[in-house]
């Protein structure tokens, strides 16, 4: 294997045909090992997110008991069916895991929609400085505002609300999305645009019939993002919800971490987080080339 | 205060930059004169941020100079919360923890998303499929896989023990969540693997925006690897380094969500971060204006860390 890129390098012009065979077979063997490398350190984040998996179908007993080849001989679905039954109705809190992601996720992108569309192609006075507070919201840490906005809430009546917690990760949404959105606006063809002005389409006529489809890129990643932030979310959710029937999966999971429903049953606990891991993996992988779009947008930004 | 020169300071140059063009050249015709609509398009998404960021941060200011409670009257009190502060071990000892906790973090997540970045840099088979399997940990979310830590970390049971154990690095009744030193261990180590894929994102993007030409040119020179990357890649990519680092710094200030669930704080109150000192002193306390001057300060820390790495961005530049 050695010799082979040796031989490649003293092989005089003429022997074009088999300089080539010898690059491959050089550049098939880089490509190995950087496969098995790859796979290797692959498998530091993966295993253990699969292993987790795994261990939540292994009964209950079994994940409270030391690690054994014999505790994996009867996987099943037992703390499943256990969490999803009975007086835990973990059912309930997936609901409104989805319920609040999915408010979340449309009314941002809908919202960043409009104001993309507004900040890239009106002119009007204050758009330059409510660009500004938009981008300037982006920097306050939602984390530090946290009381106010508990107090706040609670004069608008949106505490213990699925609707005002999906209004809340919104506002922390919105920066990104509109920021998206503009850039989104900004790449349209003028020819378009002039062309939809000629033909005396309205404002909403050119979005709807003539961007859309332009813009839908941007729409998936705005949705996508607030859709992930809003599944996995967990400090506003346990402040401004305090009735269990309304908590989200992740703050539920503080429940059944501390055997508020009886003695901790932590095969109970990986199989929630399990369910909790599941929808961001499938809406991930299923639409990562939205996703690392708006990453690479914001990095190159700076 | 502090924060509010810093985070004007940038949205302000960009607007400057997008309005200057316009006024100069005649407006072009693809842009709408109609101002109306402009402002009726822009407006939900300004009162939604007004309404949920903008108004909470004077509001919260306002707070910190009362002596509000969760329920009845209040009274203004000046800069009493404050003075307070000084006093206050609870809170000051949870800034040391989470400076220390910071400092352990930042360095081993820039290191290990910098070497992940330069495996899924290249436009080879796999690389993409590399990417998305590493990035993984950061889509599933600090929350969910603190909760399987958990379980993992217990003695006798959890595979943790069990593995270590094997390479006789722990005895497996190690209970790594009751002593300080072990919980920060198993904390910042899975943060790390939690938080080095958004590096990797974060870097690979910007190393694959490095033109090729540079890289051909060192190779004809006859230029070592390491060489390479110290005077191309690294030089080129600091715009990426700065702004990972800023994102998983301010990130490593905000922690909550790890530390309530894997050690809510303690043992004692030896792991407590500066967020979950707040939430205690608002929400179990319910002294909602010293929790909120907690808060301000800590807007003004982060504020003061994102213009020092901003700065040092921006006078990189020049």
């Amino acid at each position: 294997m050695t010799s082979v890129p040796n031989s490649a390098m003293a092989a005089p012009r003429g022997g074009a045909a088999r300089r080539d065979r010898a690059r491959n077979t050089r550049h098939r063997g880089a490509l190995a090992w950087y496969l098995i490398a790859g796979a290797c350190v692959s498998a530091v984040f993966v295993v253990p997110l699969a292993w987790e998996v795994l261990r939540s179908l292994q009964p209950e007993s079994a994940v409270t008991n030391a690690p054994s080849a014999q505790s994996f001989s009867h996987l099943g679905f037992g703390n499943y069916q256990a969490l999803l039954s009975g007086q835990d109705d973990i059912i309930r809190n997936v609901v409104n895991s989805l319920i609040v992601a999915v408010i979340t996720a449309l009314v941002t992108a809908l919202v960043a929609l409009l104001a993309g569309y507004g900040f890239a192609l009106f002119r009007f006075r204050g758009s330059g400085v409510a660009f500004a507070l938009v981008l300037l919201s982006f920097m306050v840490p939602f984390q530090a505002v946290l009381t106010p906005l508990f107090v706040e809430m609670h004069y608008l009546h949106l505490l213990n609300s699925l609707i005002g917690l999906g209004l809340f990760y919104t506002a922390f949404n919105l920066p990104f999305g509109v920021y998206v959105m503009r850039n989104s606006f900004l790449q349209v063809p003028r020819d378009l645009l002039d062309a939809a002005r000629v033909d005396g389409a309205t404002v909403m006529r050119t979005l709807v019939f003539v961007l859309r489809p332009l813009v839908l890129p941007g729409i998936a990643t705005t949705a996508l993002y607030a859709f992930l932030f809003s599944w996995t979310e967990f400090l506003a959710a346990l402040i401004f919800l305090t009735n269990d029937g309304l908590f989200t999966l992740p703050v539920a999971l503080i429940n059944v971490e501390s055997g508020n429903y009886g003695a901790v049953n932590y095969g109970l606990l990986l199989s929630g987080a399990v369910i909790a891991m599941i929808p961001c993996i499938v809406v991930y992988v299923s639409l990562q080339r939205f996703y690392v779009r708006g990453l690479v947008s914001g990095a190159l930004k700076g | 205060m502090a924060k509010t020169e810093v985070t004007s300071s940038t949205p302000a140059t960009e607007a400057a930059e997008t309005r200057r063009p316009r006024r100069a050249a005649p407006m072009p015709s693809h842009v709408r004169r109609d101002a109306r609509t402009g402002m009726l398009l822009v407006s939900p998404a300004l009162l939604i941020v007004s309404v949920f960021t903008l108004f909470p941060l004077a509001f919260g200011v306002y707070i910190s100079l009362t002596n509000w409670p969760l329920v009845g009257s209040y009274q203004f009190i000046g800069f009493a919360n404050y003075t307070s502060l000084i006093h206050n071990t609870l809170f000051l000892q949870s800034i040391v923890f989470t400076l220390k906790y910071t400092a352990i973090v930042t360095l081993p997540i820039l290191i290990v998303g910098y070497a992940l970045a330069l495996l899924v840099r290249a436009n080879r088979p796999g690389a993409t499929v590399f990417r998305t399997l590493v990035f993984l940990p950061f889509i599933v979310g600090l929350t969910t896989e603190s909760y399987m830590a958990v379980v993992e970390l217990q003695p006798t049971s959890g595979t943790a023990n069990f593995v270590l154990a094997r390479f006789g690095i722990v005895k497996d009744t190690t209970a790594w969540l009751v002593h300080t030193g072990l919980a920060v261990t198993a904390v910042c180590t899975l943060v790390v693997w939690f938080a080095a894929g958004l590096t990797m994102m974060l870097l690979m993007a910007g190393m694959q925006s490095i033109p090729q030409e540079l890289y051909e040119s060192a190779r004809v020179d006859g230029a070592s690897w390491w060489s390479t990357e110290r005077s191309i890649t690294i030089p080129l990519l600091r715009r990426a380094i700065v702004l990972s680092l800023i994102i998983s710094v301010v990130g490593s200030f905000l922690a909550f969500n790890q530390f309530y669930i894997m050690t809510q704080g303690g043992p004692g109150t030896s792991t407590t971060p500066v967020v979950l000192s707040i939430v205690n002193t608002g929400f179990s306390s319910f002294n909602i204006g010293l929790a909120s001057a907690m808060s301000v300060v800590l807007i003004i820390v982060v504020g003061l860390i994102s213009f020092a790495q901003f700065h040092f961005l921006q006078r990189g530049d020049r």
